[in-house]
């Protein structure tokens, strides 16, 4: 990036430099991030290697190290999104209407554990825990609680759902969008629809095998996108942030969802497409950890890399499918139930790195997360948090303003060449499904989080008020409950919804979902018509059960 | 009993699938020694029969979908049903609010072990409390 003459100049007067000061003693041998990289003690202008032009060059423009558009935050700031949901969908359209009336910008649906695995609440394994964990969305009515009032034409939904449930879960939205009098074409939300979270991320509980997963989640992209029925839909957001919560580090986090990827566009340029139809709709979701530099440094890396993998591998030519565009979570790992207020700090540091790296959404942790679901409170703090930075901090006046940082210039090519190789490593392995049935992948999650527990144990990762300053846990905290009478009021709405729908209708609509199935056809057509006439997920789920059996992760322990 | 190597059930009652705690724990109480049942997703009547038939010191729930008071009040009740409430040492794992240790407590568990715990105090309480 310099000339010649100016680096000759620097390596000698750096030289001087270091006989200078080299009997200055560290605190520590080595300083290294959080992947293992190892840390000299400065960076200069020899550590920034290569052309401007090629490899940073202006934002908007290839390969959009500096963001995917030419404005970033001084045209428009990134969308505050709070993952969201608890109790009953009504509950959840009240929180949703509090943050939205204190200034969120985007809605994100978390669901409970029977909606994520398509079990209905009559479902005796799991009724316990109806509504604990995220909003139960199990038939087309609760849609309707979820989002009333709210002006879905103007504001996007994430819907947090995976293969398994996105198809039931989705039309239901869907659906219900039609029946208010939107227009399809112009919807705007997401669904997360990652085949990873659903398996290594979280253990899924009676899901279909990987490869079926797989095809589901391209069946849904192929839908909404290239078949144009919603168009403006990201049918699926690669979600790194899931499997970095298990313990992975920032390089794997990017492999595991460079190598999901192109899984998904090999699947659905087999069945006919051009990249150009449909990845410029992807969108990806990654985490915000601990380690400030490495973690802005993957951003802008994840940027080049896509842009590189999209035009070298994939031939695109429509310079959009090119642009990496994602959505970011704080680390919920990296709070601690211990002294909880202190977490708001971690996750101010943590949102501070999102929108250094140029995110285009952002949910930022409450600081109850470690004990609880949030509470109205903590929510609020936790978007005020991101509120101080857009309205306070003046940190959104430039476009990337870390570049040019030698360090960071230098970490953004570091982590790119260990992703290239972590990628290769990978494709070796075969595509995402078989990394998955395979178990290769359930190993290398264990061997990350075994890891990282005896570097915690060791006191070599510190976490303050847990291995360096321990605390108890306070009793006198406050706590969220979610309702405990959420069970039977969902109970009952399925109930209810069973007695007005016309069964002997949807008995024929399932037997065709059945054939669909047997067929390995696209299952979005007959799913839009069976949530509209009152299908349950469940339903829906245990069809996938019976035709393609239930799938037991080779769990590594 | 000192002949005799521990052997705990380490489960996940329900349907959530945060596995990360569980796994953690299994495999440090089995580097620690002891013989080590991992049950993976199942529901109280699985859990107390598999207690039950592997003849477990020690049953260990990981439970982060803040289903932890529903969950332990089904396995006592079930365990009273068989008669084999005196058998088993319960502990707990997971994300569970310190406000309801003492409620668990109540209910027969011997410690809840919450976020950040350190794998030894797992394996120094199960010792402490099946050798005495």
């Amino acid at each position: 990036m310099y000339d010649k003459d100016f680096l000759e100049r620097i390596k000698k007067e750096k030289e001087v430099w270091e006989k200078k000061h080299k009997d200055i003693k560290e605190r520590n041998q080595k300083f290294e991030t959080d992947s293992g990289i190892l840390v000299k003690n400065l960076y200069t202008p020899l550590d920034v290697k290569g052309d401007y032009l090629k490899k940073v060059n202006f934002p908007g423009d290839p390969p959009y190290t500096r963001g995917p558009y030419s404005s970033m935050y001084r045209g428009r700031v990134w969308t505050k999104r709070l993952f969201s949901g608890h109790g009953t969908p009504e509950e959840t359209n009240e929180r949703w209407k509090f943050l939205y009336e204190h200034g969120e910008t985007g809605f994100s649906a978390a669901v409970d554990a029977l909606t994520f695995n398509g079990i209905d609440p009559s479902n005796k394994d799991g009724a316990p825990e109806v509504g604990t964990s995220g909003v139960p969305l199990y038939c087309i009515d609760s849609l309707f609680a979820l989002t009333k009032d709210i002006p879905i034409d103007k504001i996007s939904v994430a819907l947090v759902v995976e293969p398994f449930t996105s198809a039931p879960v989705c039309s239901m939205y869907f659906n219900m969008a039609k029946m208010k009098g939107y227009d399809l074409k112009n919807l705007m939300g997401t669904t997360q629809n990652d085949i990873l979270t659903m398996t290594v991320g979280y253990i899924p509980y009676k899901n279909v095998p990987p490869d079926h997963s797989l095809r589901l989640a391209c069946d849904f992209i192929e839908w909404t996108v290239p078949m144009k029925n919603v168009p403006k839909w990201h049918p699926i957001n690669f979600t790194g942030y899931n499997y970095r919560e298990g313990g992975i580090d920032a390089v794997q986090e990017l492999g595991f969802v460079f190598s999901s990827a192109c899984s998904h566009i090999d699947n659905i340029i087999e069945r006919g497409w051009k990249i150009d139809d449909f990845v410029n709709r992807f969108a990806f979701h990654l985490s915000a950890h601990k380690d400030f530099f490495e973690e802005i440094a993957k951003y802008r890396a994840a940027r080049r890399i896509w842009a590189a993998l999209i035009k070298d591998q994939y031939n695109a030519k429509d310079p959009k499918s090119l642009q990496f565009k994602f959505h970011v979570q704080t680390a919920g790992s990296s709070l601690t139930a211990q002294l909880p207020e202190v977490n708001i700090a971690r996750t101010a540091i943590q949102a501070l790195e999102a929108t250094l790296g140029g995110c285009q959404s952002l949910h930022t942790n409450s600081y109850d997360e470690a004990i609880c679901l949030p509470s109205k409170k903590a929510a609020l703090v936790a978007l005020r948090t991101q509120q101080i930075i857009e309205d306070e901090a003046r940190i959104t006046n430039t476009v990337d303003p870390l570049a040019g940082s030698y360090y960071i210039e230098w970490l953004t090519d570091e982590i790119e060449d260990r992703v290239w190789k972590y990628i290769d490593k990978i494709k070796n392995i075969g595509s995402i499904d078989k990394a998955l049935s395979s178990g290769w992948l359930y190993k290398e999650m264990r061997d990350a989080f075994q890891k990282r527990q005896k570097r915690m144990e060791r006191g070599e990762e510190i976490i303050l008020g847990v291995n360096k300053y321990p605390m108890d846990y306070d009793p006198n905290c406050g706590i969220f409950r979610t309702n405990e009478e959420a069970m039977g009021i969902e109970i009952q709405r399925i109930k209810k919804l069973k007695e007005k729908r016309d069964n002997k209708k949807l008995e024929s609509i399932f037997d065709e979902l059945r054939n669909v199935c047997e067929k390995q056809e696209n299952v979005m057509p007959i799913i839009m018509k069976a949530t509209k006439e009152g299908a349950t997920v469940g339903e829906i789920c245990d069809i996938y059960r019976e035709i393609w059996g239930i799938w037991e992760p080779p769990l590594a322990i | 009993m000192t002949n005799k190597k521990i052997r705990v059930l380490i489960t996940k009652p329900g349907i959530d699938g945060h596995w990360r705690g569980g796994i953690v724990v299994a495999r440090a109480l089995r580097d620690a020694g002891m013989e080590l049942i991992f049950g993976g997703f199942q529901n109280i009547d699985q859990i107390v029969e598999s207690a039950i038939h592997e003849d477990v010191d020690v049953i260990g729930m990981s439970i982060h979908s803040g289903a932890h008071m529903a969950y332990t009040r089904q396995l006592f009740e079930r365990l009273k049903e068989k008669g084999v409430e005196n058998d088993f040492l319960v502990i707990l794992g997971g994300v569970i609010p310190v406000n309801d240790f003492p409620r668990l407590k109540g209910l027969g568990v011997a410690n809840i072990f919450g976020p950040g715990t350190i794998t030894k105090d797992i394996v120094d309480f199960i010792t402490n409390n099946i050798e005495s």
